[in-house]
Formats: structure tokens, sequence, C-alpha cells
């Protein structure tokens, strides 16, 4: 089929669509002979929020006159990414989540804009832990942290009310977690606990739980990694889901969540509590319009155990591959003054809280701190006057977040052995006789070739 | 993606020889260049959004890439990891069980529902329009109504239902024995719209005198359907039949929309894998593990189809 | 030309078969009005109710009263009016480019028969087999080396390439009888006026099926769109609308999906109309 005279079309097809793209590699001119600046925005955006951002693009401009930004729409989605970045149409500074970051950087598919960030004035300021995301392996920020959060348990304060709980008083212990959640079941028949499984989530809140009870599901040393999914910790993990699940069928009838369904069910309120990060409010307000006297969130329980901590998560501004330096010191810049201003300066933070308020969109929710914690409780004061989601009924969280370590979420191959974790917690939850711990060992095996992979 | 039409895809070559076969090969001088000229339209869209992409598939399963560096030659690794993958036999069990599921459900449905919208003498265009109806259904509200159908508690809709019975609950999706089933159903509702006009507009072909001379043999309904529609679709029936193989083989909305692959991989397909490998697992993900399976499944589908042709044609002759 | 399927009239004129018909008939409508348009009304339903009811009690009617504002927010919200006409522009040209692909091609290959006829047939019908899924990454490529970023013939041309239809008509083709062909060749017509005044007026059937899933795919297609039109100025609703999912209620969510919807079934009764009365095609193919 792949006659001589057909492949001679489709070259003589290429070298023409070639030619007519040709002028793509070096740096786009934009209006005025300035430098193009592409930079992600939000698509749907009210039109409120859109002008916002327009504004914040000319007092860029007129900062720095030989650039030409030009909002882009963009959104993180693994398909769209994938081809956008084989056809280089990424805008030239976007936004990925910490999951994402160390991965991106490895695989060199963002540009290392470190020599950049280094120049910053706040440069040595950022949370160390926080700032792992986004570092390579020299320990250079190539991803730049503009938001972080920890993982919470979320819970539900009228099905706690309703099954005799007392909703100012939320589980601090796991063993405290699983009565509760019998006591929801029994009384409400509603999931008294429900957790993610799928599309990789399941893995991340397994791992959530692990680091919880003081497990680690990776040990890098130098260049090579090694794979420890079957950990003691990791199975009592999976020991206290069973049991909550098969003895006392407190976790409903649905195992396959994944983050946007769990949140549906958790503003339907059919589910008492469950674990994720802890800035959910907004869109579970937002998206599924929860009521706000339902919802309840606290710190995860951690084991008495030195190594028990908090997974963190967040979001990172990047610069894309293969930028010229001029993109890349521009880029740097845009991060500078759109994203990091928010946190670091008053006006800037005050502006976007009232956006995001006359937008109907939350203002409040619980954060952990990009830089230090002074800095950040300050910011919490300039923008006080806009916050919109119950502050009291955070309290639990909010009041004790501070005292939890926080972890970074695994640097190697994250989100394949995420995915290798997803159908272990499927099985533990749908399969009564399933053995939680020879799962775990094949997942840990195969997590392991893939990390030898590299 | 970009084109997929609402049923299962594909379709054969000469399957079936035409009703009345041409008197004289060969004839007609001159159409050739006509032909041509007619094909070229065909031949400048295929070449350059169908062809080219697909060759170029097949150079990147030779290939390791970033999708920005230029991307390296690594031979048949990228075929050698993906035969090495556990889950990918588990995903071509899960596959063919799909498509015989689907086979036995989803087959004959729009078959029937066709044949007896046919024989409605009255608002015909309502009942084929209900019949499309599924198919403009957002995917978005198909998937929340689904699932509340398919919900494993006892509030759930079809549990509901079976509670009137005094049947347990069904954990449905929720259970690796029922999840594909569950999968099968949904995607017969999806899809069967499109099947039952493709048989309707066929149904209109069946020359009214073969009914008659049937009738006047004394033939009954269910003969008459027999020996009369079901030969006279016999051409279309071919085509969907493979279109309904090729199509399963390729199934990944439903679990991708419904089940992510759970539970515990139960529900993993080909295509899901194949998705997993490019987009999911990690970003700009495993690229040539993506195009080196769909090469693989590509060819499974080719040799299949070249044997389901040679086998209608010996049947369709005799 | 009667128009008749299994039952003669006489078989409807008998008392027993007719009382089997109207069960049969009352069952069919009343399953298709269940599995058709129930989904639809469910739709509509939800499009004038409050979130919270709708995840709470999907199937409950209105448990705390309506919310007809979310129709006004959603149109308003959406911009309905503005995506309109780029969800019909992109809609109608990827019918054209479809219909003339496949019709063309269909005619070339039934009807004409060059000898390379399988070769070619063998070639499109292998198109099916790569999954698109994968050539997303090249398409995309090709589309960003023909610099057809935003326009609108990014999503035309590449709908034209349905191996799908191009089989479709070709089989329904080889379906009619080859004596009308000869008859007009022997007559004097050349092969256009053979594709243009008999083979076209005879393939209305087919062209109603291409026609329709022509024009619902492109409605529903959103994945391709949103990669190859990042300018919202010239996006469909099928992109517009996933967009906004973050930053709105479910409630004003399925309020917009419902008007959107109201798009592809007017559409579809129109072709229904159009095309895919069994009474149209009667004279054309009286042989």
């Amino acid at each position: 089929m792949k006659s001589s005279r057909f492949t001679a079309t489709a070259a003589a097809t290429l070298v023409a669509a070639l030619a007519v793209a040709g002028c793509a590699g070096g740096d786009q001119e934009g209006s005025g002979g300035r430098l193009a600046l592409t930079v992600a925005i939000d698509p749907g955006l009210e039109q409120g929020a859109v002008d916002a951002f327009n504004a914040r693009v000319a007092a860029f401009e007129q900062a720095n006159p030989d650039v030409d930004v030009q909002p882009q729409e963009y959104k993180w989605d693994a398909t769209t990414f994938t081809a956008q970045l084989a056809g280089g149409t990424l805008p030239a500074v976007f936004t990925a989540p910490f999951t994402d970051g160390r991965g991106l950087i490895e695989r060199r598919q963002v540009a290392d804009i470190s020599g950049e960030v280094a120049k910053l004035p706040y440069a040595k300021g950022f949370n160390a832990e926080v700032a792992k995301a986004g570092q390579a392996a020299d320990g250079g920020i190539q991803a730049v942290p503009i938001a972080a959060y920890g993982q919470a348990l979320h819970y539900n304060r009228t099905l706690f009310t309703q099954a005799g709980l007392d909703p100012d008083k939320p589980p601090a212990t796991w063993a405290e977690v699983r009565s509760a959640a019998k006591q929801i079941a029994e009384r409400t028949g509603q999931a008294g606990y429900a957790q993610m499984t799928a599309g990789n989530t399941g893995g991340w809140i397994l791992t959530t739980l692990a680091y919880a009870f003081g497990g680690r599901i990776e040990q890098v040393s130098g260049d090579s990694a090694k794979s420890t999914l079957n950990t003691p910790q990791m199975r009592s993990v999976l020991k206290t889901l069973q049991d909550m699940r098969w003895a006392d069928n407190s976790m409903g009838a649905n195992f396959l969540y994944d983050w946007a369904t769990i949140n549906q069910d958790f503003a339907a309120g059919r589910i008492g509590m469950y674990v994720s990060g802890g800035g959910n409010y907004g869109s579970l307000k937002a998206q599924n319009g929860l009521k706000p006297d339902d919802y309840g969130i606290t710190t995860i329980p951690l084991a008495d155990s030195p190594d028990a901590g908090v997974l963190g998560g967040g979001s990172l501004a990047v610069v894309k591959a293969k930028s010229s330096p001029a993109v890349v010191a521009a880029g740097v810049k845009w991060i500078d003054f759109y994203y990091l201003s928010k946190l670091t300066a008053q006006e800037q933070a005050v502006s976007d809280a009232k956006t995001s308020a006359e937008t109907s969109q939350a203002v409040g929710s619980p954060e952990l701190p990009v830089f230090d914690r002074a800095l950040h409780e300050q910011r919490q004061q300039w923008i006080a006057e806009y916050v919109n989601v119950p502050v009291r009924q955070m309290k639990p969280y909010t009041e004790r977040m501070f005292d939890q370590p926080l972890v970074p979420e695994p640097t190697r191959s994250t989100q394949q052995v995420y995915a290798l974790l997803d159908p272990v917690v499927q099985a533990v939850l749908t399969d009564r006789g399933a053995d939680a711990s020879a799962l775990l060992a094949q997942a840990e095996s195969q997590a392991q070739a893939l990390l030898d992979r590299k | 993606m970009t084109t997929t039409a609402p049923t299962r895809q594909a379709a054969p070559r000469s399957a079936v020889r035409p009703a009345v076969p041409p008197r004289r090969r060969g004839k007609r001088r001159g159409t050739g260049l006509a032909a041509l000229l007619f094909l070229l339209p065909m031949f400048a869209v295929f070449g350059v959004f169908s062809w080219l992409p697909i060759l170029q598939t097949a150079v990147m399963s030779l290939q390791e890439t970033n999708l920005v560096d230029t991307p390296e030659f690594v031979g048949l690794d990228n075929f050698a990891r993906v035969l090495d993958d556990p889950l990918l036999w588990t995903a071509v069990r899960n596959t063919m069980w799909f498509a015989f599921l689907a086979l036995v459900i989803g087959y004959p449905a729009p078959l029937v529902l066709a044949v007896l919208m046919n024989e409605v003498r009255r608002l015909r265009g309502l009942y084929s329009a209900l019949a499309y109806l599924p198919v403009v259904v957002p995917p978005v509200v198909a998937v929340l109504l689904w699932k509340f159908f398919y919900d494993a508690g006892p509030n759930g809709l079809f549990n509901t239902v079976l509670g009137w019975f005094g049947v347990a609950p069904v954990a449905w999706l929720q259970d690796g024995g029922t999840a594909m089933v569950s999968l099968v159903v949904e995607s017969t509702w999806a899809a069967m719209g499109g099947t039952v006009i493709i048989y309707l507009a066929a149904l209109t072909r069946v020359p009214p005198e073969l009914y008659e001379a049937a009738e006047i043999d004394g033939a009954s309904v269910w003969r008459k359907v027999w020996h009369v529609t079901l030969p006279q679709l016999r051409g279309v029936l071919l085509i969907t039949f493979i279109l309904q193989i090729v199509g399963t083989a390729q199934v990944f909305l439903e679990p991708f929309l419904f089940t992510g692959g759970g539970p515990a991989n139960r529900t993993t397909t080909v295509l899901l894998l194949i998705y997993n490998y490019a987009f999911a697992s990690s970003l700009g993900g495993d690229y040539g593990a993506a195009t080196a399976l769909s090469l693989m499944l590509a060819v499974v589908l080719a040799l299949l189809s070249a044997l389901y042709f040679r086998l209608t044609r010996s049947w369709s002759t005799t | 030309m009667t128009d008749r399927g299994v039952l003669s009239s006489h078989d409807r004129r008998n008392p027993g078969v007719r009382s089997v018909i109207a069960t049969v008939q009352g069952l069919l409508l009343g399953g298709l009005l269940l599995i058709g348009l129930g989904p639809v009304l469910w739709l509509a339903k939800s499009a004038v109710t409050p979130t919270q009811d709708t995840l709470r009690a999907p199937l409950a009617l209105w448990p705390n009263g309506f919310d007809f504002a979310n129709l006004v927010t959603a149109w308003t919200r959406v911009e309905i009016d503005k995506y309109f006409l780029n969800t019909v522009l992109l809609a109608f040209g990827a019918w054209a480019v479809q219909l003339l692909v496949a019709m063309t091609a269909g005619f070339a290959l039934s009807v004409l028969r060059p000898r390379y006829r399988k070769l070619v047939t063998g070639v499109v019908l292998a198109t099916l087999f790569v999954p698109s899924v994968v050539l997303l990454v090249p398409l995309y490529l090709t589309i960003t080396d023909l610099s057809l970023i935003n326009s609108f013939w990014a999503v035309w041309l590449p709908a034209g390439a349905n191996a799908f239809n191009v089989l479709l008509v070709q089989r329904f083709l080889d379906g009619l009888p080859r004596e009308v062909f000869e008859a007009a060749t022997v007559d004097g017509a050349g092969p256009l006026r053979l594709f243009v005044s008999v083979v076209l007026p005879m393939s209305r059937p087919i062209l109603g099926v291409v026609s329709v899933f022509a024009v619902i795919a492109s409605w529903k297609d959103f994945l391709w769109p949103m990669l190859v039109l990042p300018d919202p100025a010239v996006q469909p609703l099928s992109v517009r609308l996933p967009a906004l999912q973050r930053f709105v209620e479910l409630d004003v969510f399925l309020a917009a999906l419902a008007i959107s919807t109201l798009i592809p079934v007017a559409l579809f009764l129109v072709f229904q109309r159009l095309f895919l009365n069994g009474g149209a095609l009667g004279g054309a193919v009286k042989g």
C-alpha cells in the first residue's frame, strides 16, 4: 500500500507544510517590534476576572515597554498538554500541579529558569518543603511555587450532628475516624468515610495516608530510587480501609471515585468524611453548590511516629521549553509580577481577593505559606475584608495545620506509581478476599521496574 | 476523536456482490481519468489528515521522545516494553470480553428496533428521532444519569427497581463481575441510534415485490423477516458486524468516563491502556509505547478483517 | 409504488394481527420515549432545578421549587448567542466536506470502478484500525505545520478523512441497480452527469445518514476543536461549555447544556424531513 508515489506525495506535502511554517523557531515578534510573551489565562473566567487580568497585563507592559503580553487560554489537561507540548504551542508561561513538577523538569519539558529565579529578591525565602516540588536535582528552582496546600480531612457537619457526633470535635486519630465513620453509616445511612480511587487519585490518597501513618513510598539516594510500597505503614493503611469497608461497612457503596465525583457526592451530603486538598472548599461551593453550613475540615490524624507527616500539593508556574533567554527573563518577570505579587504585595493581594470575591470565587480557603508563616498571616489580614468562606468551621484545620510536618510528594515517576496503586485500593474496597500485602508486593516490583528505567 | 461517527466504525470492501452483478467487466473507456478526478478530494483529505499522521505514528513507535527535543530511534524497544507490561494481557482479555458482550447485547438491539420501526405507519419520523436522541445527549449528562442509575447503594435507580422484586442491591460498576456488562448496556444505549438509522435507510431499499412474492407462497410474518428482510439487509449487516468488531476492539469512552478501568483493572481496555501510556501516566507521557501498542492493535484488526472478508465471501457466494 | 414493510395491507386488516401490532408499537413507543426522550427531559428538568436538588434527588420533580434564573445565567454567562454561530459554521463546513469526500469517492469506487478500487478501499478501511486517540499528536503537528491553528479548516478538513462515511456510501451505491447507470451511460451521460443527475438523487437515504452523523459528530466534538481553535472568538459551544465547568454551578452548566442540545435536536428533525422519510426514495429507485 505504501507505493513510492504515495510516499513522494506525502513527502512533498510535508515539505510544503514545513515551508509555510518555516519561520517558527525564533522569538515571536509582538506588536510594535516588542518581544511577544504569551501567558496562560484560565478559560471560562467571568468578565470581571478577565478585565482584572487584562489590567494586570497593561500594568506589566507599562513597566516593561519592550514586552507585548498576549494572554492565551490554557487549562492543565493531560491530553491537550501533550499535543501542545509537541506542537510548541503552549503559552510561554503556564501553570502545572505540584505532582507533575519534577517530571516536567526531569524530562526537560520546561525551560531552566533557575538563573532568573535566583535573581528574585525573595529567592531564598521559599518555604523549603514547598519549593522542593519545583526544584531540579541540583536544587535550582525551575518551577516556581505559586500556591500550596496540605491534605486535610473534610467532613460533613450536618451528618456529624445527625449521627450524634460533635461537629466541633472532629476525629483526631484514625481509630476515631473509624468509629465516627461507623456511627455515621449506622445512623444516617450515608457513607461514613469515602476515598478516591480512580484516575491516579487512588495512589495520591494512599500515599497521603501512608505519610500520615509514618511511611514513605520511595527512597531516593543519589541517582537510584527504591520503591517502598509494601511497608508496614502502607499495610496498616489498607488494613484500616479493609476494616472500615468489610467489618464496619461504613464506606458506602461507591468505590470508583475520582476528584470530581467524590466532591460531587460530598456536596450532595452522601459522604461523612474524605481526604483531599485543604483548599477544596472553593470548588465544592462553586461547582456543586455545597451548603456552607455542611462544611467542616480538620487536620489529617497523624500516627505517633517521627516520620508521620502531611502530603502537600499546590501549583507551579513554569516557562515553556526551548524559550529564548529573552523570553525566559520576561517570563520570570511575569511570574513575579502576576503570580507572586499576590502573595507578597498588599495592593496585589487585595485587588486579587476583591476580584475573586466579586466573581463569586472563594476567598480565604485554607492554604499553606509559599514563603514563611509571618508573610502568610500578614496576607490573611490584608484580604480579611473579602473572605467569603465559613472561617469558623475551618478552625479545626487552620488552628493546627502549622503543627503538622509537610512532606513533599514522591519525586520519581510520581503519576505512574500512583497509577499502580489505584488498582490496589480498588481491589481492597471491592473484593472481600483481596490480599493487600500480595497486591502491594506486586505493585512495588512494578514500580521498581519503572524507577530502574530512568 | 475528530470525526468519530456515532456508531462503531469500519466497513468492508467487497464482502457482498452488488445486488445486480455488472454485465460487462472493464467497459466504459475514459472513465479512468474521471475516476481519478472523483477520487481527488478523498486522496487529498485522507493523504494529509489520515495517511500521513498514520505514517508518523509508525515512525514514532520506533522512537523515544519527550516531545520537545529531537526524538531518538530506539528500534523495537517500545514494542518490547509494551509486550512486557503485565497489564497488556489484562487489557486484551477485557477488550475481548467487552467485544463479546457487545456482540450479544449490542448487535441485535438496533436491528430489532429498526425492523419494528419500519412497520410503523404513522409518525415514523417521531420513532426514529426518539431512537436517535441518546446519541445527542451530551456525555456529561449521560455520565451523571447513568452513574445514578448504577449507584451501588439501595437508592440507585436500578437497585430501587430490583428492590420492588425483592432482589438485593447489585454493585454494578463497583464490582469486577458486573462492571463490564454495565458498560456494555450503557454503550448500547449511547450508540444504538446511529445504527438504527443506517438500518432504516437500508430497509427503504427492500423491494416490496419480494414480500408480495413471499406472501403468494403463504409465508408467515416470521418467514418474511427471515427470508426477505434479513437477506436483503445482508450487505449492511455484514458491514455493521465488522464495524462493531473494529469499534469494540477500540472501546475507550465508556471505561474512561465511568470506571477509569476499575475496579482493579477489570475494565481496563486496550485503548484505555494506550491513552494512559500517552497521556495519563506521566506527562508528555510514553508516546512511543502508545504508538507501538496502537500499531499492534491495528495489525490484529487488519488480519481479523481480512479473515472476516475471506470467510464471508465464500459464505455469500454459496 | 407502495410504501410497505414486512406486513402487507392484508395483514394489517386482520384483527388479530392488528392488536399485536398495536401492542408491539405501543411498547416500542413507550420504550423509546423512556430511553430516548427520558434523558433529554431529565436534562430539561435539571436545567431549572437547583444544584443541590439535582445531586441529592436526581429523579425528584422540583422538591424545592424551580430555578428559572439558571437559563438566563447560562445564556449570558456562556454567551450562547455568540458561540452559536461558530457552532453552526463548524458543523456546516464539516458536513459539506464530509459529503463531498464521501459522495465523490463512493461514486468513483462503486460506480466508475477503476481497477485499483480494491487497493484504495483497503487503504481507506485501514485507517479505521489505527485508534484515533494516538493520532492526536501527529495530526496536531500536521495542523500546526500547515498554520491552520485558529482556522475553521483545521476542523473541516480532518473531518472529511472519515473512512466510515466513504465505506458506507460505497456500500450503499453498490446496492443500487447497475442497469440504471448503464442505461444513462448508453444515453450518453458522462461521469459528471451520471453523478449529479442519476446517483445523487438516488442517494438520498444515505446522504441523510451521513449528514446526521456529520452534523451531530461536529456538534459533540470537543477535544479536537479545543486543540486547534485556542482563540475563544472562533470556538464552538462544545468547547466553551467544558471550559466554564470549573467556574459555574452544576445547575447553570446543565442549563447551558440543555439550551445547546436544542440545536442538534432541531437539526436532526430537519434532516429527518429532508432525507430519511421512507417515501422520499420511492420514485428514484423504481427499477
